[in-house]
């Protein structure tokens, strides 16, 4: 009975979000004022260009940092305090000194969501180059693999997959900094929707952002979890 | 003493010291030793004795105190050589690739048409029996099945020495039976110098040409059994289970 009960729910729900997100992608509508009035897809786009380049480039960047510090123990030992005491700084408190330095622009915000998880992830490739066995670098070298040949062909894969989770995990943070940021300083995004609502006092706006920013979030999500199963599956 | 440029030698250990800085007795002191081109040699010994450390010697990974040295065909060696492949109890594979991919990994650094290292990996796969298993990845084998792929990769890219270190040590009998098989089988058709680290008393025996059993710290050779006579091969023989005792008597 509880089960009937469960499944007649879920289908209820399922049949609601289906329904609004056709009602969404059929209607299109504008959001905002005059000439900053943005449609629902142009403020989600919007939001996920800036997602999508800050982790793009805060993923590349940091595997380049992890492997040039693991080349020197001096360089790890050193440098790792600084990445340690960067890394919990939450993104938000970027948000100033970026507007600042790289004006109200999709800058500020790819550079705030790249500080997000940057050093998170600097210090996971880190981690994830200690924890490689000494056995795949000495076959590969045994195999007449040269430093850099080795470092291509068998650092680089075995790091990836666990960098990547760590990336997946990270996420969240990455898409909370953003929307914080279209709030408080960008006028365009997913952000910008609920600021909308709330100088409007429109309440069903408000809930209406937060309905899409949920959705995107999860199916993002669970966009990089598929990618984690099939393109970056094998664990070292 | 030996000759030193007795040509049959593929290693001619001379004075060896290991203690990996400490100084106070290491796994090898001043130990001398030949292994001859062309044979399966089996080092016996207990835990500890130094037989690990004189087959990474073998294969350059560790090198001794300037007083001594290891000489691979006449030339000292001062780091791992392509002609000296090493095979590993585990952790030989890379997880991302598939078997073949495992088995041509050496090959992309050297030099050739990829025409006819495709063609040498097929041959290989065909060799070791893994052909249909091509495709798979190193999680989806059986403990054999990766141990035989890494010999395929270490033999396909055709080196003068294979050394391995327990390769077989996690497998259950009658499999680790299947590859003593296999090893003689690969040996016959390659006639490689092989020199395996094993705790295994019937596998030494048995795959070996020469056994070779190490006594404790510092390491030095208690036994040295010439053992290619096909007496040694059947495990019931009378000869088989006297140099089985001699040995246990040794190392127990």
């Amino acid at each position: 009975m509880k089960r009937y009960l469960v499944t007649t729910g879920t289908l209820f729900a399922l049949v609601a979000v289906a329904h609004l997100l056709r009602t969404i992608a059929e209607s299109n509508f504008r959001i905002g004022l005059g000439s900053q009035a943005a449609t629902v897809t142009q403020s989600l786009m919007a939001t996920f260009w800036r997602v999508f380049v800050g982790m793009g480039i805060a993923f590349v960047a940091a595997i380049l940092t992890g492997a040039l510090l693991s080349l020197s123990r001096l360089a790890t030992w050193s440098l790792s305090p600084i990445l340690q005491l960067l890394a919990p700084i939450a993104p938000i408190a970027w948000i100033p000194t970026a507007i600042v330095v790289f004006g109200i622009n999709d800058v500020t915000a790819i550079f705030i969501v790249f500080m997000g998880v940057y050093f998170i992830l600097t210090l996971a490739t880190l981690n994830e180059i200690r924890r490689i066995p000494a056995e795949f670098h000495t076959v590969a070298g045994n195999l007449g693999a040269t430093p850099a040949q080795r470092w291509l062909w068998v650092t680089l894969p075995a790091i990836l997959p666990g960098v990547f989770v760590l990336l997946r995990t990270n996420f969240i943070a990455a898409w909370m900094a953003v929307l914080v940021a279209e709030m408080v300083g960008l006028r365009d995004g997913l952000g910008a929707i609920i600021m909308m609502g709330r100088n409007l006092f429109n309440n069903e706006l408000v809930m209406f952002g937060m309905v899409v920013i949920g959705l995107t979030g999860f199916i993002v999500d669970r966009l990089l979890l598929l990618i984690g199963q099939r393109l970056l599956w094998w664990r070292v | 003493m030996l000759k030193k440029t007795d040509p049959a030698d593929a290693f001619r250990v001379e004075r060896l010291t290991v203690d990996f800085g400490a100084g106070d007795g290491g796994p090898l002191q001043d130990f001398s030793l030949a292994i001859r081109q062309g044979e399966i040699t089996c080092l016996l010994g207990p835990s500890g004795c130094g037989k690990t450390t004189l087959l990474k010697a073998l294969g350059g990974f560790v090198l001794g105190r300037d007083t001594g040295g290891v000489l691979f065909e006449s030339r000292y060696l001062n780091g791992p050589t392509p002609e000296v492949v090493m095979i590993f109890q585990e952790n030989n594979l890379f997880p991302w690739l598939t078997v073949k991919g495992n088995v041509a990994f050496g090959l992309k650094f050297k030099q050739g048409a990829k025409t006819q290292h495709a063609e040498a990996v097929d041959a290989m796969l065909r060799t070791v029996g893994l052909a249909e298993a091509a495709g798979r990845y190193p999680h989806q084998l059986s403990g054999g099945m990766r141990q035989r792929t890494a010999i395929a990769r270490a033999l396909v890219s055709d080196p003068h020495v294979l050394l391995l270190d327990e390769p077989f040590s996690a497998l259950d009998v009658s499999l680790r039976r299947r590859m003593q098989t296999l090893m003689l089988d690969l040996w016959e058709k390659t006639g490689k110098t092989m020199v395996m680290v094993t705790h295994n008393i019937e596998e030494a025996v048995q795959v070996g040409h020469r056994v070779l059993v190490l006594g404790d710290r510092p390491a030095r050779v208690l036994i040295d059994a010439d053992t290619r006579s096909d007496v040694y091969k059947n495990r019931y023989s009378p000869e088989f289970l006297a140099l089985q005792q001699r040995i246990e008597a040794v190392i127990y």
